[in-house]
């Protein structure tokens, strides 16, 4: 396949206001997803796997020592306890034993012995099942596996294999497709999100005390790009504009790009790299063009983690620098550039749900801890937190996935009994898939509690000076 | 003590143990020269901590039995891989020891040695057991498995009988004989069974540690 990086040609003109430019690729592209796996399917599959085993990948399939360690770890184990095959090691041994079966050496002689299974139409149903629908790649296993068996980067191995052979829950790939096409994965015209940016700046102006404040977009120089999860601008404008209340309120000079703006990136989900490395590509673009300082993730879980961690391991490094607005809020707050009324929010108790891509791959544990700190002054602790904190369920591309929501809202049990457990009316977190997740399973398992992210907690608690 | 035995013996324990042994340390070198051939972990991006002190936070924690929760909140698992463990190193130790340097092997040294071997060898029933009547652990095992944990409780109850009889002054028994036979065939299977994953451990351990100590999520308190 040919690098989608250099066959897309990426303008670098200023927009037209009048006629909004075709963002995305120069050409739209529909991936072929198929119903089921195929012979042709399959043969693609034997074809793509070595491209896949990089050394933490080998040493996954091959280091699993079966010894169930891990089982207790996972979200899907503890919450459907009755399901054995949702264990960690068996639902990666559905990945294994084609592995095993290529490259084991006992496997060459003795199959059945070591596990090992030729690539079937079975076992890549299996793998499928188990690895699209019972996998949400959090780590959480990782963190207790004796071996360091890698489950992210070994499961997302599997689906880009599954991926490229063209079977792929078609939701998900519709929604990289978008991203391909459309350069955000909703397909937000670039006029709409202009106007959407400019109608919540009124909006933002409205407030008292924010009559200056501004939201500005395209403007040279700032020093922070602020990037966005597309469910902003289309289901959650509030979020924008508390963030941008908080960023003016300390006067940080900031803007949002107008062209590539979609900090998420669902090609980490499907594990298709070329698809990954471009929507980074376009991101990098937009800080060169606009000549920031710093690449901002606004307050999304994989996409802070594709932004923060991956993107320079994609692009082969970057000349700026990476934060997200979770770790500025912090550090406006340790440099008291930021003014908070905690007594506004002292009738509810908080608790906060760690993303597994910000806290567990991401390393940002305590940042959203100095933020609420600092802006309430009743928080609870869930009784696993950080970088221990379970999976809410709707991690690794989970709710783009429908054919599998049974599995998913059962899987979120343990963090609702956790939410439980805190006696907490508000949900803190900072992360759009975990919004959504939560609100569900607050739903489904009788919660009530208002979910929330960071800087719709700030925003009430702004004490706005001159 | 004295390790006067047979040429037969002698061949057995020594020539035939080196050659088996280059074979597997050949083996091993070939395992690892295919993986050091893929592209390792790359971090280009600005790190929040140190992957070096991951690496080595990570490589660590074998002696850290709070430092995940499925060994914090499962002990007794953690004391029995320790035992187990521990007694593999002291076996393999004794098959360098008795042919080679037979004066170490004191009636002391031999008892510690054999005390291990009996808790190794009652771990490794427990352990057949567990891999047995758990359904999560029976569901996820192999023959492999089941031939690896039964060969490795086996050869601690031979390890143990013939370190009694050897206490005893008995160097030459039909025991001893089984022993090293054994330890010909480990060191010839090895390398092709699941008992081989203390290869490719320290490669986990280490890439996990470079991943997340270099993320900053590893080692927070000594940062
Ligand atoms: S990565 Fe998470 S969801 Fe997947 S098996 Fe491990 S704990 Fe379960
Ligand atoms: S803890 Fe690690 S080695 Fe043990 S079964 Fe799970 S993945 Fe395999």
């Amino acid at each position: 396949m040919p690098d989608p990086v250099e066959t897309s040609k990426i303008q670098t003109s200023e927009p037209e206001p009048a006629a909004p430019e075709k963002l995305g690729t120069q050409e739209n592209r529909k991936w072929p997803v198929l119903a089921e796996f195929t012979p042709e399917a399959l043969a693609k599959m034997e074809k793509v796997l070595p491209s896949k085993l990089n050394r933490i990948v080998q040493t996954s399939l091959a280091g699993c020592i079966h010894c169930g360690m891990c089982t207790e770890a996972c979200h899907y184990t503890q919450s459907i306890p009755e399901d054995k095959t949702l264990v960690p090691a068996y639902k990666a041994d559905r990945f294994r034993k084609w592995y095993k079966y290529r490259y084991d050496w006992m496997a060459k002689a003795f199959p059945s012995f070591v596990g090992a299974k030729p690539l079937s139409k079975d076992l890549a149903d299996e793998m499928y099942d188990k690895l699209w629908g019972g996998c949400t790649m959090c780590r959480r296993c990782t963190f207790n596996c004796p071996m360091g068996v890698d489950y992210g980067m070994m499961v997302r191995a599997a689906r880009g294999i599954m991926c490229e052979a063209g079977r792929v829950p078609q939701n998900l790939q519709d929604t990289v497709d978008a991203h391909y096409n459309h350069g955000n994965n909703m397909a937000v015209p670039q006029d709409e999100f202009i106007e959407t940016i400019e109608w919540i700046e009124e909006e933002l102006q409205s407030e008292e005390g924010c009559e200056h404040f501004t939201i500005p977009l395209d403007k040279k120089g700032a020093q922070y790009l602020l990037t966005l999860n597309p469910r902003e601008p289309k289901y959650y404008p509030m979020t924008i504009q508390s963030t941008a209340k908080v960023l003016n309120a300390a006067g940080v000079s900031f803007t949002i790009s107008s062209r590539y703006w979609d900090m998420t990136n669902y090609a980490m989900f499907n594990g298709m790299d070329g698809d990954a490395k471009l929507f980074a590509k376009w991101l990098f673009d937009e800080v060169d063009r606009l000549g920031c300082e710093y690449l901002m993730s606004g307050e999304c879980g994989h996409g802070y983690r594709g932004i923060r961690w991956e993107m320079s391991n994609w692009l082969g490094g970057v000349p700026f620098k990476i934060t997200s607005s979770m770790e500025l809020f912090a550090d406006l707050i340790q440099t008291n550039r930021l003014k908070l009324d905690k007594s506004v929010h002292d009738n509810k108790i908080f608790t906060y749900h760690d993303s597994c891509n910000i806290a567990r791959s991401g390393g940002v544990l305590e940042e959203p801890r100095v933020v609420i700190r600092a802006a309430v002054n009743n928080f609870v602790e869930m009784p696993h937190n950080r970088e221990q904190s379970y999976c809410c369920g709707g991690g690794g591309g989970a709710l783009a996935m429908p054919e599998f929501a049974k599995r998913r809202i059962a899987s979120g049990k343990i963090k609702a009994d956790e939410i439980k457990a805190t006696g907490a009316n508000v949900v803190l977190q900072s992360c759009h898939n975990c919004t959504d997740m939560l609100k569900e399973i607050c739903e489904h398992y009788g919660i009530h509690a208002k979910v929330m992210n960071l800087a719709e907690l700030l925003d009430p608690a702004l004490v706005l000076t001159d | 003590m004295e390790n006067k035995v047979s040429y037969a013996l002698y061949v057995l324990q020594e020539p035939v143990q080196y050659i088996a042994l280059t074979f597997m340390a050949l083996m091993y070198a070939i395992k690892i020269y295919q993986l050091m051939k893929k592209p390792g972990p790359p971090e280009k991006a600005e790190l929040k901590g140190d992957r070096y002190a991951g690496a080595l936070h990570s490589l660590a924690n074998v002696l850290r039995p709070w430092g995940m929760e499925s060994t914090r909140s499962h002990p007794y698992f953690y004391v029995e891989f320790l035992i187990f463990h521990i007694a593999v190193a002291l076996t393999i130790g004794s098959t360098f020891f008795i042919p080679l340097t037979p004066w170490l092997m004191t009636p002391l040294v031999s008892k510690v040695i054999m005390v291990f071997m009996g808790l190794a060898f009652l771990i490794g029933l427990r352990r057949i057991y567990r891999r047995i009547t758990v359904p999560e652990i029976r569901i996820i095992s192999s023959p492999d498995d089941f031939f690896a944990i039964t060969l490795m409780t086996v050869f601690f109850a031979v390890g143990f009988v013939t370190m009694w009889l050897w206490i005893q002054g008995k160097p030459e028994t039909g025991w001893m004989w089984l022993f090293f036979l054994m330890v010909t065939f480990f060191l010839i299977y090895v390398p092709f069974s699941k008992i081989s994953h203390y290869v490719l451990y320290p490669f986990g351990r280490v890439m996990y540690g470079q991943v997340f100590g270099g993320r900053g999520i590893l080692n927070r308190n000594a940062r």
